[in-house]
C-alpha cells in the first residue's frame, strides 16, 4: 500500500536527488508520474471537501427526509409514491453523471460516488414506506435481503466497491434478522428456501464482484467471511449435535470452510492441463489474486474453532436440547453443502497435483500438509464425538494439542519470513490457549502466578528476539506463494 | 531458527501488508483506476439496467397491494382488544382479530379438521369464509361474521360472502393486516382513544370465547385471490384512514 506520507517523502527525496545530480528530470518526471507526486496537495485538499460534501450530503438527507415526514400524511398516495421515486432516480441520476464526467474534477466526482452511496440508502428507505403505506406486516429481514439484491445490482453496473460493501452489510443484517427470529422452519415461503443457502448465494454474488471491482482485496475478504460463517450458521452444527445420523454434517460444518478457504483458487478448471504436463520446473501455475487473503481466513478459521472447542466443558454436555426443527433429515435443504464439498475436493486435487513439483520441505510451517491434517482431524474429531462414541477426553485434548500446534507453527512462520502480523497472531493464540486452560481447570494460585508470569516474560522476550532477528530483505522476496500463503 | 533460502519465485502474489517493500505497482495502479480513467469508459447502459431493477423492486413491494386495494371487495373485521400497556410503542400498532385466534376458528365448520390435521410447527395457509352483516350502513360498521375455514380457496362462495386468506403460524393466524402504520402527531390521540373505548364503562366485560363487539374494528378490502389489504380504523364512530 503507497502511503500519501510515502508519496510526500519520495517527492522531497526526489526533488533532493534531482538537486544533486543523482537522477535527472526524465527519471524525476518518470517517478513523478507513476507516484502522481503533482497530485499530492491536490488530493489532500479533496478529501477535506469530500468531507464536507459528505457531511453537507447527509444533513440534506436529513432535512429531506424530514420534511417528507413532516407532510406525509397530507399528500395523497400517488403523489407520496411519486415524490419516492422521482427522489430516487433524481439522486442516482445525478450521483452517476456527477461521478463519471471526470472533467468537472475530482471533487465533484467523489460528490457523485456519495450521491450513488446515497442513491443505495433511498432505495431500503423508498422500499420501507412503499410497504407502510399498504400497511404491510412482512418481516423485515425480506426487506434487507430485496435492498442488498438491488444494490450489488448497481454495484456490478458501476464497479463500486463502496455498494458492494453497502451490499454486503444489508445481507448479512437480513440474514442475522432472519437467524435469530427463529424462522428456520418456514419453509413455505421463498425465504425460507433462500436463506438456508446464503452462503452458496453470498458466495455467488460477492466472490465474482471483488473480480469485477478490479480486484478488491476488501470485497474478497467479506466474501469468505461471509462464506465461512453462513456456512457454519447456515447448518447449525450445534443444534443438530444431539442427532447421530448427522453427525457428518456436523464435521463438514466445521471442517469444509477452512479446507475450501485454503484450497481456493479461481483456476480450478485448469486442473487438466497442469496434471499432463511433466515438465521438471514448469512454468508457474497462474497465482489467483486473493488465495493469500483465502488462506489467512482458513487460519483464522481454525484459531476461533480450536479455541473455542478447546473448553472441555463443551464436549461434556454437549449444547442445548435440539429443538423440533432442527434435524428433519432433509438433506436436499443442504444442496450447497455438496456443492461446496466438490469444490474443495476440486481445490485439494489440484494443491496434491502441484505438490508433485515442488519440495516436501517447505519453508512455512503452516501449509498444505499441517491444513490437510488440521481438517482430517477437526471432521474425524466431530464425528466420531457426535455419531460413534462421546469423547468427553479425548477430544479437548486434541482440539487443544492442535491449537497449541498452530499457534506455535505461526510463530514459526513469522520469525521465518518476517511478517509481524503472523507472529503475534500465533503469540496471542498461544499465550490465549495457556490462560484459558490454566483458569479452566481448577489449578492452584501458585502454578497459575508461575503461568501468568511465564506468558509474560516469554511474550516480552519474543518480542524482543523477534523485532531483533527481524529480516527485511527476507520479506522482500514473495514466499514461494502458490505454495503458501500468509496467514 | 530456520534455513533461510531465498526462494527466487518467479510468483510475485501480493504478500500480506506487512512485507516491507510493497508491491506498489499493483496497489498504484488500484488507485489510479478507480478514481480516474475508469468512469469514462462505464457506459450509461451499466447504470439505468441496475436502476431500472432497482425501481422495479420499489414498485414491486406494493404492487399486489395496489391491486388488492383496487379491485377488493370492502369489509368490515372485528378486532380484539389490545394490551393498554403495549399502546404507545413505535409507528405501528398491532392489532388482533377475533380470527386471528385458532380457538374461535375451531368452532366453525371446516375449523377443527383443520387444526387437527396441521402441526403447530409448521405454516399453512388457510382460508376463512365471512359474510356480510345483516345491517349494512351502521357508524361504525357492523363486522362480518366468520362462518367456515377451508384449507383451499373456496369456490362455492354466496354473494355475500368473500374469503380471507391467512397464514398459520402454530399459534395464531396472521392475514397480513396485523401491523397498522399511523402518523406521529396522531398517534397518542389515537391510542387514547382505543384505550377509552376499551374501558368504557357500561360496555358488557368480554370474556374469551363470547363475541366481541365494541372495541374497535378494521375495514379491509379482500380480493378474489383472498388477499387482503387494510383500509382504515374505526374506534367508535371515529374513521381513521391512513
Amino acid at each position: 500500500m503507497v502511503t500519501e506520507n510515502f508519496r510526500r517523502q519520495l517527492r522531497q527525496e526526489a526533488e533532493k536527488w534531482w538537486q544533486d545530480g543523482l537522477i535527472d528530470a526524465s527519471l524525476y518526471q518518470r517517478l513523478s508520474d507513476r507516484y502522481h507526486l503533482e497530485e499530492i496537495e491536490a488530493s489532500a485538499s479533496n478529501r477535506f471537501v469530500t468531507i464536507l460534501l459528505s457531511l453537507g450530503g447527509i444533513l440534506l438527507g436529513l432535512g429531506v427526509i424530514t420534511f417528507v415526514a413532516a407532510n406525509w400524511q397530507e399528500w395523497s398516495r400517488e403523489f407520496r409514491v411519486f415524490l419516492l421515486i422521482s427522489l430516487f432516480v433524481g439522486v442516482n441520476v445525478a450521483g452517476f453523471y456527477l461521478w463519471r464526467k471526470p472533467a468537472i474534477g475530482r471533487g465533484l466526482q467523489r460528490l457523485g460516488h456519495g450521491l450513488l452511496l446515497t442513491g443505495a440508502l433511498i432505495l431500503g428507505a423508498n422500499m420501507a414506506l412503499m410497504s407502510q403505506m399498504f400497511h404491510q406486516s412482512g418481516e423485515v429481514f425480506e426487506l434487507y435481503f430485496i435492498w442488498g439484491l438491488g444494490v450489488v445490482a448497481m454495484a456490478y453496473g458501476l464497479r463500486l466497491v463502496s455498494l458492494g460493501v453497502l451490499a454486503w452489510i444489508l445481507l448479512f443484517i437480513g440474514y442475522w434478522m432472519w437467524w435469530f427470529s427463529g424462522s428456520f422452519a418456514q419453509m413455505s415461503s421463498w425465504i425460507g428456501m433462500v436463506m438456508p443457502n446464503m452462503a452458496l448465494i453470498a458466495s455467488l454474488v460477492f466472490v465474482p464482484l471483488a473480480y469485477w471491482c478490479r480486484r478488491s482485496r476488501v470485497l474478497f475478504c467479506l466474501s469468505g467471511i461471509a462464506f465461512a460463517t453462513l456456512f457454519v450458521f447456515g447448518i447449525k452444527p450445534l443444534s443438530i449435535w444431539q442427532y447421530r445420523e448427522a453427525g457428518w454434517l456436523v464435521a463438514i460444518a466445521f471442517a469444509l470452510p477452512p479446507a475450501l478457504l485454503w484450497a481456493y483458487d479461481s483456476h480450478l478448471w485448469q486442473l487438466s492441463r497442469e496434471s499432463g504436463s511433466r515438465v521438471v520446473s514448469p512454468v508457474p501455475a497462474p497465482v489467483d489474486p486473493f488465495s493469500a487473503i483465502a488462506r489467512s481466513l482458513s487460519v483464522w478459521f481454525f484459531s476461533f474453532l480450536f479455541y473455542l472447542f478447546s473448553f472441555h466443558w463443551l464436549w461434556d454436555r454437549g449444547f442445548f436440547s435440539p429443538s423440533s426443527d432442527a434435524w428433519s433429515g432433509q438433506l436436499w435443504r443442504h444442496l450447497d453443502v455438496f456443492l461446496f464439498l466438490v469444490l474443495t475436493l476440486l481445490g485439494w486435487l489440484r494443491l496434491s497435483y502441484r505438490l508433485r513439483y515442488l519440495s516436501l520441505f517447505q519453508e512455512k510451517s503452516v501449509n498444505n500438509g499441517a491444513i490437510a491434517i488440521f481438517t482430517i482431524l477437526t471432521a474425524a474429531i466431530f464425528f466420531w464425538h457426535t455419531s460413534v462414541q462421546p469423547l468427553p477426553v479425548i477430544a479437548p485434548f486434541l482440539v487443544n494439542l492442535m491449537l497449541f500446534l498452530l499457534a506455535i507453527a505461526l510463530i514459526r512462520d513469522g520469525l521465518a519470513l518476517g511478517t509481524r502480523r503472523t507472529f503475534w497472531g500465533g503469540m496471542s493464540l498461544l499465550v490465549l490457549g495457556i490462560l484459558s486452560r490454566m483458569l479452566e481447570y481448577d489449578t492452584a494460585l501458585l502454578l497459575k502466578a508461575f503461568v501468568f508470569i511465564l506468558c509474560g516474560v516469554g511474550v516480552i522476550v519474543a518480542g524482543l528476539y523477534f523485532e531483533r532477528n527481524l529480516k527485511p530483505a527476507k520479506s522482500a522476496l514473495p514466499a514461494n506463494s502458490s505454495q503458501e500463503g500468509t496467514p | 531458527m530456520t534455513s533461510n533460502t531465498p526462494l527466487n519465485s518467479p510468483n510475485s502474489e501480493p504478500e500480506s501488508p506487512q512485507s516491507f517493500v510493497p508491491e506498489v505497482v499493483p496497489e498504484v495502479e488500484q488507485e489510479n483506476q478507480s478514481s480516474k480513467p475508469l468512469p469514462r469508459r462505464i457506459p450509461s447502459w451499466r447504470f439505468w439496467v441496475p436502476l431500472l431493477f432497482q425501481s422495479a423492486l420499489i414498485v414491486a413491494i406494493p404492487a399486489q397491494d395496489a391491486y388488492t386495494s383496487i379491485t377488493g371487495t370492502p369489509i368490515t373485521l372485528q378486532t380484539v382488544p389490545v394490551d393498554p400497556y403495549d399502546l404507545l410503542r413505535g409507528y405501528s400498532q398491532t392489532l388482533n382479530y377475533t380470527i386471528s385466534r385458532p380457538d374461535d376458528l375451531k368452532k366453525l365448520p371446516g375449523g377443527k379438521e383443520f387444526f387437527d390435521t396441521h402441526p403447530s410447527y409448521e405454516r399453512a395457509s388457510l382460508y376463512v369464509v365471512l359474510e356480510a352483516p345483516q345491517s349494512a350502513n351502521t357508524t361504525p360498521p357492523t363486522p362480518w361474521k366468520p362462518v367456515r375455514v377451508s384449507a383451499k380457496r373456496p369456490t362455492d362462495l354466496a354473494p355475500d360472502q368473500v374469503a380471507l386468506r391467512g397464514e398459520y403460524t402454530g399459534w395464531q393466524v396472521i392475514y397480513g393486516l396485523e401491523t397498522y402504520y399511523m402518523p406521529e402527531d396522531q398517534r397518542n390521540q389515537l391510542n387514547a382513544e382505543i384505550n377509552q373505548a376499551q374501558r368504557q364503562p357500561g360496555q358488557p366485560q368480554q370474556r374469551p370465547g363470547q363475541p366481541q363487539r365494541q372495541a374497535f374494528v378494521v375495514d379491509v378490502k379482500v380480493d378474489a385471490h383472498g388477499n387482503s389489504v387494510p383500509v382504515s380504523l374505526w374506534v367508535r364512530d371515529r374513521n381513521y384512514r391512513f
